[in-house]
């Protein structure tokens, strides 16, 4: 029962923070004003316009994006079988900041027939860096989880040197603060048009997952074990693997990287729901959403106008929770 | 117990008969010394120089302009791979100033580094100063910080009647120019972008605010703040854009940001592209750059 009071609190806490958070910014606006913008819409009112086009959408990929990363970082654990795991782990953020910096630094053009292209190469430099991770990380078809984890955290190191060499030899500090802002995530680009990607990637993969939510938590007990029960350790994998890279690219490509979500919000969630819950995914999902929001605001309170990157205030409000998290006595990674 | 006692009495004549030795030869440090210098540099930290300096070096690409503006130009003994102006400095053996080339600092040996706040840490100063190079720093938040500026360099370097002309003809030129933009009823708000994503700007306390005065419009930025948000540059709602040709801007500011196409300085295309050194430099060029911006506030 109390699982779904958990639901309930985590979906009304969002909408409470969505609320709060549309009052924020330059533009003085309270309840009223963001009723009227959403029901009573005025295209010539620029306050209007600055609540639907620019707080809502960037508070709406906050929460996608939370939300991806919770979820990838999930299945990530579960799928190494590792509470240390984290959506990053194929190299996936690294191959994301690689890919933008290329751009930032000049070595392709900014904009290409009308597309913007950060985000297209960071999203590239995801995949192609996961991509090199896998090829690494398997032997006759079989992920091997431990050599994965190897091969990304090799990737990411040489990725991470490469941008460091790319961002020592440029000594302009405005292509500084892009990598920065790159790679502690932000959502201040966020626009309608790039809100559909990551939710569409993350709304179809939790769909699939909601049909797999047993044989994970069976996965947690180790692939020996699960195999004994009859779950298809190997093909498992793979489905996690397609759709945590797919999921996490675009979260990456959208708003940079942002540490620790993807890492303790699964914690979290096992911590209240129990280590095999049948809806831990959903509501992993859910919490990772709402933490991100929360951490979005406050950054935008904290550091007005812009907002600090995301990624600083994610780990000084994570970071304490997850600690206590830990020392709870009750709190297990498996069963 | 005894013995603890007598150990601490022997030790602390042992130290009242160092700090007495080191006293005296303090004393007799100052006493040859006595054609020492102390200067305060615009951070407050106090400088000894024994003697003017004679041989003086620049970290900044902007200290370079301001020291080859007041220096004898045979004093000046390198530059940043950096600095290319004026043109005289480009025959100046180079010093990598990021990070700072210790080495060649001192074999180039100078009397005094001359830098800028922001530009040169403060911790790579402290090395140069146990290495034996004193670093004097300047900072600048109005024009005319710029031009005491010179005059600062001028007594430090002996040439203080120089330093005192150049920097009294800028600000002759400064004030005609002001003369002819005072009183503006509604003065242009302007906002100089300097970042396009994340989207920095040149924040108020900055000489392009004191510029924009002079020339009697206003920062369109009120704040000190520098990373701004699209919400925050639609509120403020500039007349004209300083961040690049109008192509540029529509190309890679614009079409990452369409929810800025609402703003004046579009609507009315008023978007210019300043020259970027004349914008990031605090030099004696700031005249220039001052008329550079009159030509874009006021075409006719």
């Amino acid at each position: 029962m109390s699982r779904v009071l958990y639901f309930i609190l985590a979906l009304v806490l969002i909408l409470i923070v969505l609320v709060l958070g549309l009052q924020v910014g330059s533009f003085e606006s309270d309840l009223s004003t963001i009723a009227e913008a959403i029901f009573n819409y005025n295209p010539d009112n620029t306050t209007h316009y600055a609540i639907v086009h620019l707080r809502l959408p960037r508070m709406l990929l906050a929460l996608v994006v939370g939300a991806s990363l919770a979820f990838s970082g999930y299945l990530m654990q579960a799928m190494v079988n590792n509470g240390l795991a984290d959506p990053y782990l194929l190299g996936t953020a690294s191959g994301a900041s690689l890919g933008a910096v290329i751009v930032f630094f000049g070595f392709v053009e900014v904009t290409i027939t009308g597309i913007y292209m950060p985000p297209v190469f960071a999203l590239a430099g995801a995949f192609i860096v996961t991509l090199a991770a896998v090829m690494l990380g398997h032997r006759k078809g079989q992920l091997i989880p431990a050599q994965l984890l190897l091969a990304g955290i090799a990737l990411s190191s040489l990725l991470t040197a490469i941008v460091g060499l790319l961002t020592f030899l440029s000594d302009t500090e405005s292509k500084l603060r892009s990598v920065i802002f790159w790679s502690m995530g932000s959502f201040e680009r966020a626009t309608w048009a790039m809100v559909p990607y990551p939710a569409v990637a993350l709304g179809l993969s939790l769909l699939l997952f909601l049909f797999m939510q047993k044989q994970l938590n069976i996965l947690l007990l180790g692939s020996d074990r699960a195999e004994a029960l009859g779950v298809q350790v190997a093909r498992t994998r793979w489905i996690i693997l397609i759709v945590v890279s797919l999921v996490t690219g675009f979260a990456v490509a959208t708003s940079g990287s942002v540490g620790f979500v993807g890492l303790i919000i699964p914690h979290v969630t096992r911590g209240l729901m129990g280590a095999t819950g049948k809806s831990n995914l959903l509501f992993c999902a859910f919490v990772g959403g709402l933490f991100m929001l929360l951490c979005d605001l406050l950054s935008r309170i904290i550091y007005p106008p812009a907002g600090l990157p995301i990624g600083i205030i994610t780990s000084f409000f994570g970071v304490p929770f997850f600690v206590y998290l830990l020392f709870r006595k009750n709190y297990n990674f498996r069963a | 117990m005894k013995k603890l006692i007598y150990r601490h009495t022997s030790c602390s004549v042992l130290i009242t008969l160092l700090l007495l030795l080191c006293a005296c030869s303090t004393e007799k440090t100052n006493e040859q010394q006595t054609a020492s210098i102390t200067i305060e540099d615009d951070l407050g930290r106090k400088i000894q120089l024994p003697h003017q300096p004679q041989r003086v070096l620049a970290l900044a690409s902007s200290m370079t302009e301001m020291l080859f503006a007041v220096c004898d130009t045979a004093s000046i003994v390198g530059r940043t791979q950096n600095c290319d102006y004026p043109a005289a400095a480009l025959s100046k053996p180079v010093v990598n100033n990021y990070p700072v080339d210790m080495e060649r600092v001192l074999q180039l040996k100078p009397d005094l580094i001359f830098t800028t706040e922001g530009i040169t840490p403060l911790e790579v100063a402290a090395r140069l100063e146990e290495l034996g190079v004193p670093v004097y720093y300047q900072k600048y938040r109005t024009v005319e910080d710029i031009f005491s500026g010179l005059e600062d360099i001028g007594r430090i370097v002996g040439r203080e009647q120089q330093a005192k002309q150049v920097a009294d003809s800028l600000r002759q030129e400064v004030a005609q120019i002001e003369a002819r933009h005072k009183n503006k009823e509604q003065p242009l708000k302007v906002l100089a972008v300097v970042n396009y994503d994340p989207i920095y700007v040149y924040g108020h306390s900055t000489v392009i605010s004191d510029k924009l005065r002079i020339l009697g419009a206003e920062n369109a930025v009120e704040e000190t703040y520098e990373a701004m948000s699209r919400e925050a540059i639609l509120k403020s709602n500039p007349d004209v854009l300083l961040g690049g040709t109008p192509e540029e801007m529509e190309k890679n500011f614009f079409s990452i940001y369409p929810e800025l196409r609402k703003i004046k300085a579009y609507q009315n295309k008023r978007i210019y592209k300043p020259t970027a050194d004349l914008m990031s430099r605090a030099t004696p060029r700031v005249v220039a750059s001052i008329k550079e911006l009159e030509r874009f506030l006021y075409p006719s």
